[in-house]
Formats: structure tokens, sequence, C-alpha cells
């Protein structure tokens, strides 16, 4: 199973057997798919949520006009989100691979200290980049704080890159060359006019003066939803101000003093944003806690075989 | 089961390899001390680790803690016992306090008198009951760089924990942690060897284990690594590149230290050699191999597990390197498109810090600092070049190689400048700016190159004071402290006679009002630094701590000038008279203390053994100050060595405090013109020398 349709196929398939939600990607431009609101604000507060979706993630500054065989202003990422965070989740990622159809028992798959940490949004967790014969297949991270507040229940957020996986599996030269369609149509067929036509527009097309009006304008929607109480629209507009910021600064046009002062007006942003939702929640009840079912013991998490002191294929 | 050993491990989910060595070793010596503390000290511990499991073996514990008897001294026996010797109310009142019966009351004598009084025996607990309550608090309490919680707020700790055993003479030590309970089962690798399987001691522990493949012993995975790669290396024709770190971090990655061989396209041996080594040192943890200095085709990293049977690792770690040397190739290609002054170009864009303004910024301060350090030493010849250096030398930070691998800042501008046809000493220095980086490296090999690399240190150090984020205890993150230890090496090394304060000063001023705290705070906050580097760099070249001292109480910032005074110390402080004249240059500073300066008049001179030493010293003031301007500083010393005995003479002969305070003040104002003159070359004062009752003479503190 080597084309890139086929790996998103899979992975979704897995991970709503093990009970997540399937979410489409957010409809807007974000940069990773922490971003979609179902990650950010899901992981805040008390209520369980388990998610799987795909988030075609923008990261302008990385366009390469689809000449660089490695890299891209948009790439795809299939993002799974368990909250609280089961004991045995690493056990449960460790099988995906092997629905992946990777015979783990013939290659060598490692667990690299690699934490996160995202300024615009407050937040940062624990974690590793998970390497497979020397290639980082994965981002796995515990998320320990969301929005400046400190998390509890803890979230595992697993973001597979999906290019790459693909790229791997297949041996592929150059991300262009990927099966989208399993023996048809490539992912350059798909993408490559994308890619070129965005990269010109990130460095060379687009309007200083209309993006920096539009992060403005943005910016203040965001507050007067926020005086509003209304999250979910304020979280909209500082997504918005996050792409533009990154618009801008792959145009070249944010100076070094202004760089700073951006980021922290978009984390200002998100940081309100995530109190607001918090409060609302509240306000609602956490209607997700009363879907919950009766707490779980220690073993008998999802995907969690065998006994406490009966290891069984978990990963230890 | 064997008797007195306890066995803990802990399996968890991979801990960063830069934490576990440590929480193991912390671990074990918790546990031990604990131990110790309640007198059932271990013979002996050892411990071991992968990523995902801390183990520790601690033998001959005593069965259980010894008992305890104590006695207890309560009312005197007048009050607890009745005429006729039976316990009173009060006496009774006591005993059940004590836990004894009333009848088992005894009677002490103290010097107070005769008292009541409990033998009370506490038994020892057995040491398995001890260890579940002191083990799991050991486990929780270790320190981390870094800590999580996961699921419902469990934690916290480096990674969630999945199983403990603990077992304490083959019997399961009960404890519970992390909602884990402890036992005596554990597995192997979570995928190649997952059933489960008991364990009773620590022997037994390793051999299952290493049955499986899984080494937990750090020194012997290494060992084992280490043979590995260099016989793989061998049957390529040639020899591993050394990277220790490297060597280390990958062994503290691994339960089964397995060596991947690949190959690398011929082609990507055009790139240049720094950057083949970084990017597979930093993208791939993997050596490089070479002959004769030559780099070969091929690379050598890490599996861990014992074979590749299907070729499957060796395959997908060659794809990778093989896709990150084409991105490398075309970083390389990318950044050539341009000249270094082309990238310098860019530097407005790049920020220094955000108080301290760009790169731009900092290149201009680089460039007139460079021209000022060139002036103060003279070194004309240097001076344009260093400018030029200066004015290229950052111009790497916004290349796209850097950018992918910061370890290659500096070494990238020096390959770009040579690529472009550079002199050598332009491409070197500026490849060399950065050296040195620790205390064993060698500073730049070019004068242009320490000039340019002293001036961006002092300029950022500067800076950073400057701002206020002075380095505290262990917290540096603007590296302060390793720069002052590189300004330091590279003036004292480099041969550089100048003033570091001058340099400093000027540093400031070229700031303009960017700073926060004034000149002055910061000369004050930079010279500790400074100083503290310089003992720390002197101490290593043994010389003691007094004599570094001395020197440094002339306060001179100009360091080989500090080093030759060090040296001279160092030499003159065992020859006869020596300490004769620091005890009397202490003598000297304990009379003045606190008095103000007085006016010399020859003609005030009175006894002969003033008029002497008054004659003697006008010889000496000309000699000390000719010898020191010609930087003679042995030759200082021993001028003032041989002034000791008059010294002396004076001291056992006249009183300086006479009653009458014309005679009393001349008599200082002679003794403070002696001290100005044995002061210039060193602080004598802070010569450590053995006090000898003989010369104490008949003065007081003045």
């Amino acid at each position: 199973m080597h084309s890139f349709q086929d790996l998103i196929l899979t992975l979704s398939q897995y991970w709503t057997a093990q009970g997540c939600v399937l979410q489409q990607p957010y409809d807007l431009e974000v940069g990773a798919g922490t971003m979609h609101p179902e990650t950010f604000l899901r992981v805040l507060g008390p209520e369980p949520w388990n998610v799987v979706y795909v988030q075609p993630s923008r990261r302008p500054a990385d366009a390469r006009y689809g000449e660089n065989p490695f890299r891209l202003g948009k790439h795809y990422q299939l993002q799974v989100l368990l909250k609280p965070s089961p004991a045995g989740v690493q056990a449960l990622y460790v099988q995906s691979l092997e629905a992946m159809g990777i015979d783990l028992s013939l290659h060598d798959l490692r667990f690299e200290e690699d934490n996160w940490e995202a300024p615009t949004l407050g937040a940062w967790g624990v974690g590793w980049q998970v390497m497979l014969d020397g290639m980082e297949i994965t981002q796995f991270t515990y998320f320990q704080q969301a929005g400046g507040l400190a998390l509890d229940p803890v979230s595992a957020e697993i973001t597979y890159g999906l290019e790459r996986i693909t790229m791997f599996l297949g041996r592929k030269r150059s991300l262009y060359e990927i099966d989208w369609v399993p023996g048809g149509v490539t992912y350059g067929q798909v993408r490559h006019q994308d890619e070129v036509e965005f990269s010109r527009y990130y460095f060379e097309l687009a309007d200083v003066e209309f993006l920096r009006t539009q992060f403005d304008g943005n910016e203040r929607e965001a507050v007067r939803c926020l005086e509003a109480e209304l999250a979910l629209p304020a979280y909209e507009c500082a997504l918005k101000c996050s792409h533009l910021f990154n618009v801008l600064d792959a145009r070249g046009a944010v100076s070094v003093t202004e760089r700073v002062g951006l980021i922290k007006r978009v984390r200002r942003l998100s940081v309100a944003c995530a109190k607001v939702y918090v409060a609302r929640r509240e306000d609602l009840g956490y209607p997700l806690l009363a879907a919950e079912p009766a707490e779980r013991g220690h073993s008998a998490e999802p995907g969690r075989p065998g006994e406490p002191g009966e290891p069984g294929v978990e990963i230890t | 089961m064997p008797r007195g050993e306890f066995l803990l491990e802990v399996r968890c989910e991979e801990i960063p390899a830069r934490m576990v060595r440590r929480a193991t070793q912390d671990l074990g010596s918790r546990i031990f001390q604990e131990l110790l503390n309640r007198k059932l000290t271990p013979r002996e511990i050892e411990t071991g680790f992968t990523p995902r499991r801390l183990a520790v073996a601690l033998k001959g514990i005593p069965g259980r803690e010894q008992d305890r008897t104590e006695e207890i001294v309560g009312p005197p026996a007048s009050i607890a016992f009745d005429d006729h010797g039976k316990p009173t109310k009060a006496g009774e009142g006591f005993a059940r306090r004590c836990g004894i019966e009333a009848r088992d009351l005894e009677r002490v004598k103290t010097p107070k008198g005769e008292y009541a009084a409990a033998v009370v025996t506490t038994e020892g607990r057995p040491t398995l009951e001890v260890l579940s309550e002191l083990v799991p608090k050991a486990i929780a309490e270790l320190n981390w760089a870094k800590v999580m919680t996961w699921g419902r707020g469990v934690g916290p700790w480096a990674r969630p924990v999945h199983g403990i055993v603990a077992v304490f003479e083959g019997e399961i030590v009960p404890f519970e942690l992390f909602g884990i309970q402890s036992g005596a089962t554990t597995c192997g690798h979570p995928v190649l060897s997952p059933k489960a399987f008991q364990v009773a001691g620590f022997t037994s522990y390793r051999k299952k284990l290493g049955k499986l493949g899984i080494e937990v012993n750090f020194e012997e995975r290494l060992s084992k690594l280490e043979v590995g790669l260099s016989d793989a290396a061998a049957e390529l024709g040639g020899i591993v590149v050394d990277d220790q770190p490297l060597l280390e971090r990958l062994t503290a990655m691994c339960g089964t230290p397995g060596v991947v061989v690949g190959k690398i396209d011929e082609k990507h041996l055009e790139l240049p050699r720094e950057v083949l080594i970084a990017s597979l040192r930093d993208h791939q943890s993997a050596f490089t191999v070479e002959r004769e200095g030559e780099l070969l085709p091929a690379f050598l990293t890490l599996m861990d597990r014992a074979d590749d049977p299907e070729g499957f690792v060796r395959r997908g770690n060659e794809w990778v390197v093989e896709a990150r040397l084409e991105d490398a190739a075309f970083f390389f290609g990318e950044d050539r498109k341009k000249t270094l002054a082309e990238h310098a170009a860019g530097l407005g864009r790049l920020s220094f810090h955000e108080k301290l303004g760009s790169y731009a910024d900092k290149t201009e301060r680089i460039v007139e600092l460079c021209k000022f350090i060139c002036r103060l030493l003279d070194w004309d010849d240097e001076a344009q070049t260093a400018a030029e250096v200066a004015r290229l030398m950052k111009g790497d930070l916004v290349s796209e190689m850097v950018r992918e691998f910061t370890s290659l800042q500096g070494i990238m501008g020096g390959v770009y400048a040579r690529a472009e046809g550079l002199d050598e000493e332009v491409w070197r220095s500026i490849y060399e700016q950065y050296m040195p980086q620790g205390t064993t490296d060698s500073i730049a090999s070019t004068r242009v190159g320490r000039v340019v690399g002293l001036a961006d240190r002092i300029d950022s150090v500067v800076g950073v004071l400057g701002i206020g984020l002075t380095p505290s205890g262990s917290k540096d993150p603007f590296g302060v402290r390793r720069a002052a230890q590189g300004v330091v090496r590279i003036a004292l090394e480099g041969e550089m006679e100048l003033d570091l304060d001058l340099v400093a000063a000027r540093a400031y001023k070229q700031y303009g009002d960017r700073l926060e705290e004034s000149a002055e705070e910061v000369l004050a906050i930079w010279r500790p630094f400074l100083f503290d580097r310089i003992r720390h760099i002197l101490g290593l070249e043994d010389f003691s701590y007094d004599e570094i001292e001395a020197a440094l109480e002339v306060g001179a910032t100009n360091l080989p000038d500090l080093r030759a005074r060090v040296a001279a110390i160092h030499t003159v402080r065992d020859e006869p008279g020596f300490r004769s004249v620091v005890l009397a240059a202490k003598r000297i500073a304990n009379i003045l203390k606190g008095v103000p300066e007085q006016e010399l008049r020859a003609d005030l001179l009175s006894e002969p053994a003033e008029k002497l030493l008054y004659q003697s010293y006008q010889k000496l003031k000309d000699e000390i100050k000719k010898a020191e301007h010609e930087k003679r500083y042995e030759e200082c010393l021993r001028t003032m060595t041989s002034f000791a005995d008059v010294l002396d003479h004076f001291f056992v002969e006249v009183l300086v405090m006479d009653e009458n305070p014309d005679v009393r003040n001349n008599r200082v104002a002679l003794l403070q013109a002696i001290q100005r003159s044995l002061s210039r070359t060193a602080g004598l004062t802070a010569v450590v020398v053995e006090r000898a009752d003989a010369t104490e003479g008949k003065q007081g503190n003045g």
C-alpha cells in the first residue's frame, strides 16, 4: 500500500475503529493540524475527545516553486487526538503502523525526543519524533499546555506526515512522484501547479498593504467576537491573523522588531479564545462529560491488552 | 534469589537520551542514601538502563533494621514511686505513655537525683517494608530536566511509566506508583520480544534480557557499539571519523546496539567534507568513514536491533541520507548563487536580539570594534583585512545551509569564501571565528581571526549585560560565560597586548542608546566574569590561586601582561627574602589601613634606620619603575626582595606611631610611598606565606 489516498483511508479506518470521530479538514488556511479547533480547543477543559482528520497545512516560507523534491508550501497531515491520553497510546500507534502493512519485526522503530512548542498558540508539549529505519514518520506529543492554560487531562497528539510516509514506503525520489491513486494519478499531477502558483504569490505577488489591513481587521473582529463571548468565531479570526502573518513573513515584509510584535498579537488572541472557550464549555455543563463511558480502569484502556505486570504487546 | 539483593526496574516510554543516564545513577544513589540513613547499607550498587527501562540493583542489604533500645527518663523517683517502691498514679501514667507495663519501670541516678525511667525497645522493621516505603518516593522525586503529566493528570515524570519490578531476595516489594502496582514481571523489546517473564534477581534479569539481545549496562553497550562501528569501517577499508558525543548519544538511545552500514552516492563526495559530516551527524545521527583523510562513500549508524534480515533498515537509512544529501546539495547550490557579501547584505532581517538590533547592526559594530582593537595593538597590517572579514563573517547566518545546520555557522561562511577565491587569511578567519568553543580546542590560527573573534564576543557580552541579562547560577542562556572564556583564551594565547576594559568601554559606546545599564554598571558586572575565567584558565596552567589573585589585584585587563606578572610571582616566590618582603608589605598594609594620605618631607627624617630606608626607597623606586616599564616583572619582584632587610631593620628600630604627630605623619608618608612602589607589579599582600613570629616587631596596628 504505497499510495497517498490508501494511506489516508487506512489510517482513518484504523483510528475510527479505535473510537475516534472522523472529522474533516478545517476550512481555513492553517499551519498545522494542531491549529484545527478540533485539537486546539478540544484539548482544553475536562471533556474527553477522540478525533482523527486530515489537515492540509500551509507553510508559505517552505514553498519552493514546485522545484524542491522534499519541500512544500502546503503539505497534508493526518492528525489524531486522544483525550485523555490512554495508557496504551504508544501501542495503539505502533499497531497503526502494522495496519499500514509495515512488518515491524523487520524494521527499526525508535522514539527520539522532540518537544513541541507553538508560541502563537501559547502551547507546548513533550514527546518524540518517531523514526522508522532512520526516517521521521510521525510527531507524537503529550500536550501539556494550550492557550496558556495547563491541561488536565492530558491529550496525546499523533501527527503523521502523509507525503513523507508515502514517499518513504514507495522509495520515491521526489514528493511529486508519489502515487496519489494506486498506479494512477500522481501527487505532482494533483498539486504541482498549486505549489508553483502559491510560491509566486507568497514570494512575489502578495500585496503587503492589503495583508496588513486584513491582519488588523481580523484582529479587531476577533476582539469583538471575544467581547460577545463567541469563542469559535474569535478563534477563526485568530487563525486568519496567523496565516496572514506567515504570508507577510514569507513575502519578506516583516522586520525584525515587527516580527516579535505580530507573534505577540496572535498569541494574545489565541490565549483569550482559549479562556472564553473554557468558560463557554463550563456554562454548557461540559456536555461531553455525560457521554463519557464509566471511568475506565487502568488495564481496560482501549488497545491495551493484558493485565498490569503482564506487558503483552504494550510499548514500554 | 540472592540474599540481601534488591532489584528495581522502572519500565516506561522512551526517555530522552540526554536525561536517562544521569537519572538512573540518581535513582540508584537516592535509594542507596536512604538505606544508608537507616543503617541498612548495601555492599554494592549496580545500575543500568535502556531508553525504556531504568534498572538498579543493590546488593548485601541486611534483612531488617536493627532493634533500637532507648531509655526514656520520666518523673523523679519520689513522685513515680510510693514509699513501698510501687508505682504511683504518676508512675503508671508515664509507663503507659511509653508503652510499657508500670512494673517494668526502672530507677536511674542522674546529677539531679534519682528518676523513674522506661527502657523501650523498638523492633527494627523488615527491609522489605522499608523498601516499599522509600522506593516509590525515590522514583517519584527524581530530578528531570523536563517533566510531563499524562492521562488524567498522572505524574509528573519524564515519560509515562508502564511497569515496575521491585524484588527483594526474590520477594515482591509491594507499592503503588502512578497507578502501577509493583511486581516481578518484565518484558523485552515492545515489538521484537514483548513476552512477559519473571525475574528474581539482577543476574537472572540481565541474563534473560541478554538472551533477548538487550544489554542494560551502558559501558557494555558503548563498547559493543564502538567495536561494531570500527569493524564495519575496517570492512569498508577505512576508519570511523571520531565523534564521542554522538557515540554516547546513540548508546543511550538503544537497548540492542546494532550497526547499520549504508552507501552514499559517489557524486555527493563533491560536497564539502564539513557539510557531509554535519548532514550525516545532525540529521541521521550517523558517522562518516574516512581513509587517509578522504571521506568514503559510506555512513554508519545505529539500529535498536541485532540484525537487518531483509535489509529494510539499511535501505531506509540510505534513502533518507540520499534525500538529505540531495537537499544539502540543493542548499549548497542555492547559496552559491550569491556571494558571501550578498548574503551579508540580508543580515538586516535577522535579529541578534530584540533590544540589540539585527545582525546588520552587529556587523557594523564588529567592523568598528576590529579597527579599534587593531589600533590598540598597533596591528596596522591586519586592520583592513579584519574589517573586511567582519563585514562578511555573519553572512552565512542567512544562508540556506546554516539555517539547516546551525552547527556549521562560521564554517560555512569560510567554505563559501574559499569557494569564491578570497584570500586564505580571509576565509580562514571567517571559518575559525567561533574558535575556541571550550577549553581544549585551539584559538583561531590567524591574527585577523583572533581580532574578529574577540570583537564579536566582547560586543555580545557587553550588549547582553547592558540589557540586564546577567547570567545567574546555572542559567546563562546567552552564553556570556562561554564568550568571556573565549575572550580570555584569545587574548592570552593570541598574545594580544591590549586593555580589555578599553575594548569593552568602546563596545558599550557603539550601542548608542540601546543599552539600559550604565557603562560603569556594565564594566562592574563584566569584570568579575572576566576575572572568573582568568582564574580558571590560568589555574589550568599550574599557577596557584594566590599568584593569580596577586596579579589580578593590580587590576590589569591586559591579559598577556597579567600572565607575565603571575609567572613572575610563580618564579620568584621561593627565592630567599621574598617571604620577608611579602610579610613587610602585609604589615605596611595593616598599619596604613584607613590612614589618610600624608606628605613626605625628607628633612623631618631623624632616626638612622628611617634615613636608611628613605635612601633605599629612592633607589628602589626608580629601579622598579624602570623594570616595570620594560615589563621585566621578575626583576621588579627581586628588587623588592632585596629591600626586605632594610624594611625589617626599620620596623625593629623605629616606632611609626610616634607621639609627635609631625614625625608620625612623616613616617606614615614614607610607608605610603613605599607601599605604592611595592604594589606596582602585583598585590604582594595577596600572596600566601607562612607567618614567622620572629619578624613580628613592636609595631601595633596603626
